[in-house]
């Protein structure tokens, strides 16, 4: 969790600002043109206009097509083009009563590849780290299964039914670097609580309070 | 006797006028010299007093759309035009306004309202009419999922449709960056006691309790309050170290400047209804600080939304177009696709005007395509499958994002 600004631009103005111009005309040829004689200078420009005739014959494309390319479309950001989806429980033996492992597919809708970063699972008392490699990445078009790893570091604090619990992902392509949370739903939500009581239940973990209506309706916490 | 007579004859008339407005309405909108189609789309929206600077943002964000649409011939043989009725955040008004866009034969659908309060009273009236309505800023869940939303999810209504999440995602939401991000344990909870600020408050609270965070208080304001003075002594008596306020900019820039002027210097966080830059305009410094959640990613990180911004301030349009400008063109682009494909299916030609609304609806549930918002399209009870949410903080003057998150319940 950070409280710095999630977006960082990879491409701004600065990074782009030198550009090296190539095909000018070299100052020589016009300098050499001003030395023929008026003659020369028609016959030569008549087989010029001949020749370019023909090879915009050849070459241009048909007249109703645009003259001017459609412009490309601007490269998206990442998290915008990034999917995830909880799959659920990976199947492991002997892992640590304070530890599970969680699936994921993760998909890129279009643009340039995404690689990613699992950063951590919401709370300060939990780590969480995409296995076997922390760093991965996924092309357009393709649907990639992780496995995220969470570990409880410290009960103390965490609330043993949280809903709405989710994942900080930092995501970079070729348009930015983002942070961003990926929330999942209810099954998630369940298998991460299961973690937390099997990891936490001894100690002083405290679990939430049920969910009530609106803020009227409020008890005011006294203790 | 004459009286009576009077009176039949009126009646006589009455009927006959409504026969003929009856005959008028078989066909789809009204024909031009040219033979092409004008169809309408209504805007409804606070568009005078409280409210209204977002509510001019949905107006001219809906303009902005049936002017792409017309200039690019979206619709061939098909212009739209834009007929925008003010609520004045007021439900009631909000429904005669619904009444009068239902018996405008020329109108095929609506954008709006604002407020989650005004739609609650307008959805039975267009679901009647069989004519779509979306909302591109309502947040309420129970507008789409019913009002066991928590427990049973049911669709109320098959004609309403949204193209902003709901506050079940983003009171959530709002609690978590409070606790865990903003590291804040005692939070005092007001609401306005309208639809959408007292179901916010109350998903904030229940939220945050559910963390491990406390609950100071709880009070509740008036829409239209300028004098905050006893709630600030009940806040600073609390030592609460957050506000949460669920409630629109109107009243909330007026509370955090009196918190502040009081000496209590804690942030007031709210949702998107209090996501606007008259907040830290009339707030002014006392607006550092404060935080608010809203609907969609930053619109900056957005390429699609550039040329509708630009457009948006060349036209020198009021209001702000920050927190649903661009999903009011969405949800404008959604009627006017459907349109398309209307005609499309039916041999290239517009059915009649009954069947023209109600087959829109069918079409509007059938949305998939990259608005200027990202993906628009619609779950089974009319929500939008594009679940995004940011958090803003006011930073040296201005709204920044300092957390984006996504959510996939599947």
């Amino acid at each position: 969790m950070s409280g710095i600004g999630p977006v960082e631009s990879v491409d701004s103005p600065e990074a782009n600002g030198s550009y090296e111009v190539i095909g000018g005309d070299p100052p020589h040829l016009t300098d050499r043109w001003h030395t023929l004689s008026p003659r020369t200078r028609r016959a030569a420009l008549a087989a010029g206009a001949v020749a370019a005739l023909g090879v915009g014959a050849v070459l241009l494309p048909p007249v109703h097509t645009s003259r001017q390319s459609d412009p490309q479309p601007p490269t998206p950001w990442p998290a915008n083009i990034t999917e995830w989806r909880y799959v659920g429980l990976a199947q492991t033996t002997d892992s640590p009563t304070t530890t599970g492992f969680f699936r994921f597919a993760v998909t890129v809708d279009s643009g340039p590849p995404v690689t990613l970063r699992v950063t951590g699972a919401a709370f300060d008392g939990l780590t969480a780290e995409a296995v076997p490699e922390p760093s991965f990445t996924v092309h357009t078009g393709a649907t990639r299964r992780v496995t995220v790893e969470i570990s409880v570091s410290d009960c103390s604090g965490l609330p043993l039914n949280a809903d709405l619990a989710f994942l900080d992902v930092t995501l970079r392509n070729t348009r930015a670097i983002q942070r961003h949370s990926f929330i999942f739903g209810a099954s998630y939500s369940k298998d991460l609580s299961q973690l937390l009581h099997r990891a936490c239940s001894t100690t002083n973990a405290r679990p939430g309070p049920r969910p009530s209506g609106s803020a009227g309706s409020q008890n005011v916490d006294l203790g | 006797m004459r009286q009576r007579s009077l009176v039949i004859l009126t009646s006589v008339l009455t009927t006959g006028a409504l026969t003929l407005t009856a005959c008028g309405s078989r066909d789809s909108g009204s024909k031009s010299d040219s033979g092409s189609t004008t169809l309408t789309i209504g805007v409804d929206a606070p568009l005078s007093g409280e409210n209204s600077t977002t509510g001019l943002g949905i107006q001219y964000g809906v303009q902005i759309a049936i002017d792409d649409a017309n200039k690019n011939n979206w619709v061939p043989g098909v212009k739209f035009k834009i007929k925008a009725l003010d609520d004045k955040a007021q439900p009631a008004t909000g429904q005669s306004n619904a009444t009068a866009f239902t018996g405008d034969s020329n109108v095929v659908g609506a954008v709006g309202p604002l407020n989650s309060g005004v739609a609650q009273s307008m959805q039975q009236v267009f679901a009647s009419a069989n004519m779509v309505e979306i909302s591109p800023s309502n947040t309420n869940p129970a507008l789409t999922q019913g009002k066991d939303w928590a427990t049973t999810k049911t669709r109320p209504y098959k004609t309403y449709f949204r193209t902003a999440t709901t506050d079940a995602l983003q009171g959530a939401f709002a609690a978590d960056y409070a606790y865990n991000g903003l590291k804040k344990k005692k939070a005092f909870v007001v609401d306005d006691k309208q639809t959408y600020g007292a179901g916010l408050a109350g998903i904030f609270n229940s939220a945050f309790k559910k963390l491990g965070g406390s609950i100071a208080g709880t009070d509740h304001v008036n829409t239209g309050d300028t004098d905050f003075s006893s709630l600030v002594t009940k806040i600073k008596n609390s030592g609460a170290d957050l506000l949460y306020y669920g409630g629109q900019y109107d009243e909330s820039e007026k509370i955090t400047k009196q918190l502040k002027g009081a000496g209590v210097k804690i942030p007031l966080f709210g949702g998107d209804g209090m996501f606007a830059t008259t907040y830290i305009q009339t707030a002014g410094k006392a607006a550092e600080g404060d935080l608010a959640t809203s609907v969609g990613v930053p619109a900056d990180t957005l390429p699609a939304a550039k040329q509708f911004i630009a457009t948006y301030k060349a036209k020198g349009y009021k209001g702000d177009y920050g927190a649903y400008g661009a999903y009011a063109y969405d949800a404008a682009t959604a009627i006017i696709k459907a349109v398309k494909a209307v005609k499309d299916a039916n041999g290239d030609k517009l059915p009649a005007s009954s069947d023209l609304r109600s087959k829109v609806v069918d079409a509007v549930q059938k949305s998939d395509f990259e608005g200027i918002s990202g993906k628009v399209a619609f779950d089974q009870y009319g929500d939008t499958t594009n679940k995004q949410l940011t958090v803003y903080q006011v930073t040296n003057g201005a709204w920044k994002a300092v957390k984006t998150g996504t959510f996939n319940g599947s």
